[in-house]
């Protein structure tokens, strides 16, 4: 133990204390800052040399504070169950979104929803059976089919534009999955070579950490550390970034006739498991929306059917007969017979060719019962599960709301305590310049005082 | 630092604006569902809700339509009544006319008067069974023809018969053929009129005997027909009232349905407000101070 050790000490406690205060200024610098984990200094006391020698052996009280590495606080195992959630979350609430502008479009219970057309409709055969020769009335129900048929295109043609902007959306989500990809392998590869030349590395990890956030959002992801401080982030099992190496995800549009959407690994065109946004969107574009235009197409075919059926046994006031009142229009769909919609008088109204004011069969079509109720079981089978969908997103958000204030807990800065700690610091600091002052005026008086006796 | 859950400035403005947000939130949807007066807006309010609302919009288009019917069936079975009330006096005319012309008094030339009378009778007798609604002759059935009658008395008609659906499952017949209404082709009423100017004429005796009896046979045939086109409108009136009651019932429970309950929603929104407002408050103190305010 020299005599110069107290300096040691001394010094060593001032470049501690004031890398605390550094790290607690960098702290409240970055209380808003989105990812950001709080740091610390881990100090170690200094004890000396612990293994004695023959001839040396330490007595002293200790060599001062190591002052280690400044770590970040942040609970890996709430980060994963963070990720996991958020997936979750954005997952819903892409449903969420795809069932509610459904829901939009539908347009019911309204007054302009089709379950309107189909009444007014069937309104204007009883019109027309009140009056079977009355050829406004006839021109009325035409009006009125070719306004169904075209309720229903129309809503059809919204389902298909809303599902190709969703892939659109998926295609735009995938382009930022990779962007994010290629830049945590360069972040892995900075992160590793700052840790080799024994810089920090802890920004480039939190701006790491906010990525896969991002991505565990977007695609859904878990991750596993790698050696280095590098980290491997997986999708659906396969790496998205494996090392300083990324695997970027394509949509591939399939020519089925469904047109199925996927999304693919790049490389080798397997499918990859994407959850999150990604998984939402898929969901709304291979099953949610598909399965609503199918419905809706489901429906007006059997609208379409039960009419015919009955207006093929009709009469027209030409005498003629089985005609069909709507048939399939040449884009997919219903529409009116083109021959009756150029002539109203074509209308099967009648049960016999001679009676042309007879509206027998206009009046059974007017009294088909029933024939809404598939569209009407549609709607509500829309309303059960939109409903369901937000039920979850609220418990989701519940869910959401606990696991980010335990991270936010665990990682984020508090100004209070980081007060307290500057304080802390601040007073020891001042303390250990104080004892170096103590240590000073020892050695002053060791080396000036003494030996001065009789001069 | 250790187990405690710690609270950070972050977390604290996180928590605080998520409990704003969902006091606004909250807010929002009462004060829409409070301006558009409907508790069901989409199908995921209340899929329930929604499936009653189809059905009973669907039944209140239903019974709209019913009520035209009805209207329809009435204004038919009017025209027809009334067709046969005045058919019926010309009758009535008719048989004077026979119990004058059967007084063996009168002279050729008064009996040639009454049978010109009786031709004319005969004649708006036609015309009463010509009557037509919205262009279309009552009493033919549902042919197409122009008239229900030819001049010379031919009926140019059929026995088809019209029906209105005045409320579900339920038809009314609203027309009566000129077979039911006039008697079978060769033997109607107008071959019994034309029968009677020629007896007049000619063959005096064969009034009482034969022809007093068809006239009547007639008459009670036309009456019975005024009597079965009464009834119906009155079926049809009747119907319509309750289909009108049932259609009230089925916009009282749309309302009950669709419709905001206005007292209890304002009260809602009231509670809400006060919500918000604490929130802000709560908030404005909690957010702003921290060691920073009381450390020199």
């Amino acid at each position: 133990m020299s005599d110069f050790s107290g300096l040691r000490i001394a010094l060593s406690s001032l470049y501690a204390q004031r890398k605390a205060l550094q790290v607690t200024g960098q702290n409240i610098a970055n209380v808003n800052t989105e990812g950001y984990s709080r740091q610390r200094v881990e100090m170690a006391a200094d004890s000396g040399p612990v293994t004695p020698a023959i001839e040396s052996r330490y007595s002293g009280p200790g060599m001062g504070v190591l002052t280690g590495d400044t770590s970040r606080l942040r609970d890996q195992f709430l980060e994963l169950r963070g990720y996991q959630e958020h997936a979750v979350d954005a997952g819903l609430a892409e449903s969420q979104n795809v069932l509610s502008r459904i829901e939009l479009a539908f347009d019911e219970p309204s007054d302009d929803g089709i379950s309107k057309l189909i009444t007014s409709f069937l309104a204007a055969f009883d019109d027309v059976a009140n009056n079977p020769d009355d050829l406004a009335a006839r021109a009325q129900l035409v009006e009125q089919g070719k306004t169904l048929a075209a309720g229903f295109s129309a809503l059809d043609a919204a389902l298909a534009t809303q599902r190709s902007s969703s892939i659109n959306e998926l295609d735009s989500l995938v382009a930022e999955v990779n962007v994010s990809a290629a830049r945590i392998a360069e972040l892995n590869n900075n992160i590793a070579s700052a840790l080799n030349n024994g810089f920090s590395p802890n920004e480039l990890m939190d701006e790491r950490d906010l990525l896969i956030s991002q991505l565990a959002e977007q695609v859904g992801v878990t991750v596993r550390p790698a050696e280095n401080g590098q980290m491997d982030v997986f999708v659906g099992g396969t790496a998205l970034v494996r090392g300083t190496r990324a695997n970027p995800l394509q949509v591939e549009v399939g020519t089925d006739p469904a047109q199925t959407v996927r999304v693919t690994w790049a490389s080798d065109s397997y499918p990859a498991g994407v959850a999150g946004q990604a998984g939402g969107l898929l969901s709304g574009v291979n099953d949610v929306i598909p399965r609503y235009a199918n419905g809706l197409a489901t429906a007006a075919q059997e609208l379409a059917d039960a009419v015919n059926a009955v207006h093929r046994t009709g009469y027209a006031l030409d005498g003629s007969t089985n005609r069909d009142f709507f048939t399939a229009a040449s884009g997919g769909g219903i529409e009116v017979n083109p021959a009756i919609a150029a002539d109203p008088r074509l209308v099967g109204a009648a049960a016999s060719a001679t009676a042309t004011r007879d509206g027998s069969i206009a009046q059974q079509i007017a009294e088909l019962s029933g024939v809404g109720d598939r569209y009407h079981r549609l709607v509500v089978d829309l309303g059960v599960e939109s409903q369901a969908v937000n039920r979850r997103v609220e418990v989701q958000a519940a869910i959401i709301q606990h696991v980010d204030a335990a991270r936010e807990s665990a990682a984020g800065v508090n100004l209070d305590e980081e007060m307290a700690n500057m304080l802390q610091y601040q007073h020891a600091y001042d303390a250990a310049a104080r004892f170096l002052t103590a240590v000073d005026q020892a050695l002053d008086t060791l080396i000036n005082q003494t030996g001065l006796v009789g001069r | 630092m250790s187990s405690a859950f710690r609270i950070t400035q972050r977390s604290l403005s996180h928590a605080t604006l998520a409990g704003l947000q969902g006091n606004l939130a909250r807010l929002q949807e009462t004060q829409s569902r409070l301006s558009s007066g409907r508790a069901i807006q989409r199908p995921s309010d209340s899929p329930t809700g929604t499936m009653a609302s189809l059905r009973l919009r669907t039944d209140l288009d239903r019974y709209t339509q019913l009520d035209r019917n009805a209207e329809d069936g009435k204004a038919r079975l009017g025209t027809a009544d009334n067709a046969l009330t005045d058919g019926l006096a010309l009758l009535r005319e008719v048989r004077d006319s026979v119990l004058q012309g059967a007084n063996g008094s009168l002279s050729a030339t008064d009996r040639e008067a009454l049978a010109s009378q009786v031709d004319g009778l005969r004649a708006s007798l036609l015309a009463v069974a010509n009557t037509k609604y919205l262009q279309q002759p009552i009493f033919a059935g549902t042919a197409g023809a122009a008239t229900a009658y030819a001049d010379d008395g031919t009926y140019l008609g059929d026995a088809g018969t019209m029906s209105r659906t005045i409320a579900p499952g339920v038809k009314v017949t609203v027309n009566a053929t000129g077979e039911e209404v006039f008697g079978p082709a060769g033997d109607d009423v107008f071959k019994v009129l034309a029968d009677i100017a020629d007896d007049l004429r000619t063959n005096p005796s064969e009034l009482t005997t034969v022809d007093l009896g068809r006239l009547d046979a007639g008459y009670l045939r036309m009456q019975n027909a005024l009597a079965s086109v009464g009834s119906r409108y009155h079926q049809v009136e009747i119907m319509q009232d309750r289909n009108k009651a049932n259609q009230l019932d089925s916009q009282n429970q749309l309302s009950e349905v669709e419709g905001v309950d206005m007292p209890a929603t304002m009260v809602e929104l009231q509670l809400q407000e006060v919500a918000y407002q604490a929130a802000l408050g709560a908030t404005a103190r909690v957010i702003q101070p921290s060691l920073v305010d009381f450390l020199r």
